[in-house]
């Protein structure tokens, strides 16, 4: 990387980068596959958590017994992610580091506390909290000379529930706006709360329960459309084909409150699992 | 970490060596080259396709090492020392599969230009055993696309070949 | 269910009623198919267009140096030399060539007119070095403003998009009338108003456009391989426009990766890809890619309409004014003749008395025009649309206002006001079906359930007729250029081989005419082998399209069985002293009085007439020709039904069943059939839900990927339940009805009704027909629009 920082990039699994070269909207002179490095391709327990190298296809991430055990959130987000055949090749770490505001994984990472850790030749390791990783469209915390290799999510905390729900046009179409929600419920109210939502700004979106007005509060409907609410009405969501900033905002206030409600549910061991919209 | 090695040139001819069908091939292509071009003109095994060449249609989806992948979002030489199947290799001793037939049986296809990556994508999912039912089932093939049938006679093909029991 | 086939010669019917499998799929499942872009000739090189980027702008400079010298680059072609070597246009049955203006090249010289137009060709030794040198060529365009909808077109002041054409109108306005308008506007308890829309979409075959031209200097004759659903047109339209006789040209055509209009006669860049080899000597092969295809491959179906129904408070329709505007982008296509088919069948299968019609076509920077799939849907739509619109106005259910205006069999006039003929329609017995089938007061029952709980149900109905190919008109004899013609021949070892000049593209003509052949004649339909794809061997005939298939290569093909059954009769009889009515042809064997007791086998007949073992005088030619004119045919046609949910939360729609009544007449093959069904509704589902070619301000084209131009999904489309009525027989032999139009006819409306019907009491008027998640919260004023 240190030697080719102008006009290198790095191939992780090539399904969102591919199509850019075939369209010719990318014309790096050198791809650096990154596919012969097994460290980067390790799945395993860190602390509590889990550990997975950047290169994990997302498919050996979705069938993992460790990842639904100990990061239910992403085994739920995997699966919004395209389609089996993008991800039989698609990375964990080729997602997060190409930073598509649209995507599922930098939503999951930031809603879970991940640590990413990045790595230059000339520098060694260094280690970037999930919320300060994603700067903008495409772009990251990454330097020039470095590459994403290892990200670490922290296991579930104690009565807390996750879920993931997304609108997008199609199945497995990139999600017009998507919700990555965490609840924890104790006694009877709700003692955290953290959400990230895609698709309404150049990054993912974090709201935490203080912000959403959830904390000590009893989980029920009203309060979750009220945070729904809340955070739509301070949303500026892009408009492209698919939808306007007004329908964005439509949606983040449906799926805000539904992401809550069922990760509340599951908080409190209620399994009960939804998908939006899709038709049966 | 690994020294990355000099940038090779665009028009230079890097060796590979897959097994393609059971077949050992071998040949020389440019970094660019797909996997899918490669299959379709180096080795003449035309049965994939390409419908947009943009990984969305996954007509030219083939099995690498197993696991289904779209071959036009694949560069030939990322699959150096690899398993490719194709749709080519999917008949028995010159008849057509369990799942051919039951494709045939059921009218799936219409024009047959999508065909290969159904074929491709549905044998690996016949390869993997679970009992599934018709909703996954078109969840499953949903990155797939289809613009003669509207899909009802490509999934009862699927649900007759997993009722089959077959996987190959 | 379908009725069998009378017996024939040959005894009962065997094959045609069943749903044999497909003689296809015996390679396309294999992955043995040959599409055009398998094709590899010795030499060939690979074509790629450098197109604009702009929508509407003069060509100031083109400038090729740099792309001549890339790497591996045989040859670049600028408009004006193009120009030199082809036509833009044939004056072909079927061409686009009237004589008239507009005047412009086959690649663009003084201006481009859309986004993509191509301005110049890349030849080169493999695509991807043809690509890189389309990224040298250097293009100075001057941009204009871009017109980019018929409002702005019809804009006297707007930008001339062609000069010599005095404007941006291409055709009309024109008006026609039928019946008394004034008394039934005079009779009527209310007039309806709507403005009725439809939007862009377009065919999307999973195979693109593409050609491989080989010209060879030698002889002077090109030969080429085209994915096109006629070879006679492709090649008639390739020979005027390169100037050549046509017998020198041959096209070739394989398998065709689907269609639905597109590939008909012969693309701009086709020609100039044959041109281009006919100039250097070599094979060219260019395969349009996907983004092409989306952009500049041709688009459909934007029509506008202003309607004014006469009406009687029971909700009687009696008279009707439409005026329809169509966008029929940059450069002239099939728009006008799609005006006359919708003015032609806009009554449908109900007792409209008076019509009064005009239409207008404008052109826009945005891709031209083409055939899609039912071109002239817009009759349906609006139609359907309306009658709904009407229920609504007056307070009574749509399937009672269907019911109320529908013809009955029997009872005069039965004729569409607009003159066709509508003998043997079952449109009433279609929605009298429909309603036994969905329980509509049930529905109802459930629906107000639904309702209270802020759940939002909805049904809708439309009914269509499709003329495949319409019954027989006292009034227009057919025109020659709709015969259909075949020629059929017993082969040495016994095979039956059927000519035909249809085209297949997935809709597995090679099985439905070995079936009926088969049947006609007697043998096994694997015995039959039909042959299609080559010019050199096909008899006259456009191709594939217009769903006639059925009726007028099915009718086609049962003659010239029977005649060819009746030939070979004859010479069996010669040859076993015998007289040909003691013997028939029963499973590939001659048998009957005189004959061997096991039968004389074909092949050993046809070796015999070969060998000159008949009498002198003998006619021991083992063929038939044939010229069909389709005899009585009819219509196909029938009711649709969608059940449906609207969330109105997130605007999705979820379709809870989706039912088909239809008759397409006898049925060859009904799987068949069904798939027909089935991937037409598809296509209409995905339009009103999903597909659109969408441009921006300046003419932009957005949808130009498959990321946004959406195809609907097996997740996006449902189970589709099809019940096929017993048809009304018109003609005594051949009453096989096409049916590949109809799905996608009437599937938006059925869905739109379904859809207003839901959301009836959020207040929300539908009159278009794009209905995404996004429209129907604006529509029910969930968010602004």
């Amino acid at each position: 990387m240190q030697k080719h920082q102008e006009d290198g990039r790095v191939l992780a699994g090539g399904q969102s980068l591919i199509p850019l070269l075939a369209l010719r909207l990318a014309r790096p002179a050198l791809l650096i596959d990154l596919a012969r490095i097994a460290e980067l391709a390790r799945l395993g327990e860190w602390e509590g958590g889990i550990s997975i190298g950047a290169m994990v296809r997302q498919r050996v991430a979705e069938r993992s017994p460790l990842v639904r055990q100990r990061a239910p959130l992403l085994a739920a987000a995997l699966k919004f992610i395209a389609h089996p055949a993008i991800r039989s090749r698609g990375t964990v770490g080729g997602s997060l580091a190409h930073a598509d505001p649209a995507a599922e994984l930098p939503a999951v990472v930031v809603t879970l506390e991940a640590e990413l850790v990045v790595a230059s030749s000339e520098r060694g390791e260094r280690t970037i909290p999930a919320a300060d990783f994603f700067s903008g469209h495409y772009t990251t915390a990454l330097l020039a000379d470095e590459i994403l290799t290892e990200i670490r999510i922290p296991g579930p905390g104690p009565s807390t529930g996750f879920s993931f729900h997304e609108v997008s046009r199609r199945s497995g179409d990139f999600a017009m706006v998507g919700v990555a929600a965490a609840v924890a419920v104790e006694e009877g109210s709700i003692s955290g709360a953290r959400l990230c939502l895609t698709g309404v700004a150049d990054r993912p979106v974090l709201a935490t329960a203080p912000e959403l007005g959830l904390l000590g509060v009893a989980p029920d409907r009203g309060v979750f459309e009220a945070a729904g609410e809340a955070i739509a009405a301070r949303l500026r969501p892009p408009t492209d084909l698919h939808g306007s900033a007004e329908y964005r905002r439509q949606l983040a206030l449906v799926l805000v409150a539904r992401a809550l409600r069922s990760a509340s549910q599951r908080a409190r061991g209620d399994n009960e699992d939804r998908r939006e919209g899709a038709p049966a | 970490m690994n020294e990355p090695p000099e940038p090779i040139s665009p028009y230079e001819a890097i060796p590979i060596r897959l097994r393609v069908n059971g077949e050992l091939r071998s040949g020389a292509v440019e970094p660019r080259r797909t996997l899918a071009d490669f299959l379709r003109e180096e080795l003449s095994l035309t049965g994939t396709h390409l419908g947009c060449e943009h990984g969305v249609c996954g007509a030219c989806t083939v099995l690498v090492d197993g696991e289904p992948a779209r071959s036009c979002l694949l560069l030939a030489v990322q699959v150096n020392g690899a398993e490719v199947r194709t749709i080519e290799g999917l008949a028995v001793a010159g008849e057509l599969s369990p799942l051919q037939s039951a494709m045939r049986d059921q009218h799936g296809f219409q024009c047959g230009f999508c065909t290969p990556g159904f074929l491709m994508q549905i044998q690996a999912l016949l390869e993997e055993r679970r009992a599934l039912s018709e909703a996954e089932v078109r969840e499953e093939l949903s990155g797939n696309l289809c613009r003669c049938t509207g899909y009802e006679s490509i999934v009862r093909g699927v649900m007759a070949a997993l009722g089959s029991g077959a996987d190959g | 269910m379908a009725e069998r086939s009378p017996v024939g010669g040959g005894g009962a019917a065997r094959f045609v009623g069943a749903s044999v499998q497909r003689g296809e799929d015996l390679r396309l499942l294999r992955g043995q198919g040959r599409y055009v872009d398998d094709v590899r000739l010795p030499g060939m090189l690979h074509a790629a267009f450098v197109r604009s980027p702009l929508a509407h702008a003069r060509v100031v400079g083109v400038v090729t140096e740099a792309a001549r010298r890339a790497r591996g680059v045989v040859a670049v072609f600028d408009g004006e030399e193009i120009a030199r070597l082809a036509r833009p246009r044939a004056s072909i049955p079927g061409g686009t060539d009237d004589g008239g203006p507009p005047v412009y090249t086959l690649l663009a010289t003084d201006k481009v007119r859309l986004v993509g137009d191509p301005v110049a060709l890349v030849v080169a030794e493999s695509r991807y070095l043809a690509e890189d040198a389309c990224e040298l060529v250097e293009v100075r365009y001057e941009a204009l403003p871009a017109v980019v909808s018929a409002e702005q077109a019809l804009d006297p002041k707007s930008p001339p998009i062609f000069e010599d054409l005095g404007g941006n109108v291409i055709y009309g306005p024109t008006t026609k009338a039928y019946g008394d308008l004034a008394g039934t506007f005079a009779r009527a308890d209310l007039v309806v108003q709507a403005k009725i829309s439809q939007h862009r979409q377009q065919n999307v075959p999973m195979e693109g456009r593409g050609i491989v031209a080989s010209f060879d200097p030698e002889t002077g004759e090109l030969l080429v391989h085209a994915a096109t659903q006629g070879v006679n047109t492709t090649r008639a339209a390739l020979a005027a426009q390169l100037g050549l006789a046509a017998e020198k040209v041959r096209v070739l055509a394989g398998d065709i990766g689907g269609s639905f209009g597109l590939k008909f006669g012969i693309s701009r860049e086709e020609v100039a890809c044959a041109a281009a080899s006919r100039a250097l000597g070599r094979p060219v092969r260019w395969i349009e890619d996907r983004g092409e295809n989306l952009t500049v491959s041709g688009q459909a179906r934007e029509e506008s309409f202003e309607v004014e129904a006469a009406v009687t408070r029971e909700g009687e329709i009696l008279g009707m004014r439409v005026q329809m505007v169509v966008d029929a982008g940059a450069y002239p296509g099939l728009a006008p003749m799609v005006v006359d088919s919708v003015r032609e069948m806009i009554p449908g299968p109900y007792r409209l008395q008076a019509l009064e019609f005009s239409a207008t076509v404008a052109v826009t920077n945005k891709a031209s025009y083409v055939a899609y799939r039912g071109p002239w849907a817009a009759e349906t739509f609006v139609r359907e649309r309306m009658v709904d619109l009407v229920a609504t106005e007056l307070g009574l259910d749509p399937l009672e206002v269907r019911l109320r205006n529908v013809a009955r069999r029997g009872e005069p006039p039965l004729r569409m006001v607009t003159g066709p003929p509508l003998a043997g329609i079952t449109a009433r017995e279609s929605l009298e079906r429909m309603a036994e089938l969905i329980d509509l007061p049930e529905f109802r029952r459930r629906q107000a359930a639904a309702r209270r709980e802020g759940r939002y149900l909805g049904v809708g109905f439309a009914t269509y007729l499709e003329p495949a190919p319409g019954p027989r008109s006292p009034d227009s004899p057919p025109d020659p250029g709709e015969l259909e013609h075949q020629r059929m021949r017993l082969e040495a070892d016994g095979t039956l081989s059927v000519f035909t000049a249809q085209m297949p593209h997935g809709q597995g003509h090679e099985t439905t005419l070995a079936q009926i052949a088969a049947d006609q004649f007697g043998v096994d339909w694997e015995q039959v082998r039909v042959v299609v794809g080559d010019s050199s061997l096909s008899p006259a005939g456009f191709g594939t399209g217009g769903s006639r298939f059925a009726t007028m290569a099915g009718g086609a093909t049962l003659h010239a069985a029977r005649e060819l059954r009746s030939k070979v009769l004859e010479v069996a009889a010669q040859l076993l002293d015998t007289g040909p009515e003691r013997l028939a042809i029963v499973g590939g064997l001659v048998v009957g009085e005189g004959a061997p007791a096991g039968g004389l086998q074909l092949a050993e007949l046809a070796a015999a007439a070969e060998r000159g073992l008949l009498p002198v005088g003998t006619d021991s030619r083992l063929e038939a020709e044939v010229t069909f004119d389709g005899g009585e045919s009819g219509w196909s046609g029938g009711t649709h039904c969608a059940l449906v949910e609207v969330d109105c939360d997130t605007g999705r729609v979820r379709v809870e069943r989706y039912l088909v009544v239809e008759d397409c007449g006898e049925m060859i093959n009904p799987a068949i059939v069904e798939g027909q069904v089935r991937g037409g509704v598809a296509q209409g589902l995905g339009a009103v839900l999903l597909e659109r070619s969408a441009y921006d301000p300046d003419g932009q084209y957005l949808s130009g990927s498959f990321m946004d131009y959406l195809l609907p999904t097996a997740t996006d489309v449902p189970h589709i339940e099809i019940e096929h009525l017993e048809t009304v027989r018109l003609d005594p032999d051949v009453n096989f009805r096409g049916v590949g139009e109809g799905g996608m006819i009437v599937a938006p409306p059925t869905l739109c009704n379904a859809i207003a019907d839901a959301l009836a009491p959020l207040g929300a008027r539908i009159t278009e027909q794009h209905l995404p998640p996004s429209r129907l919260l604006e529509l029910i004023g969930t968010i602004g629009g």
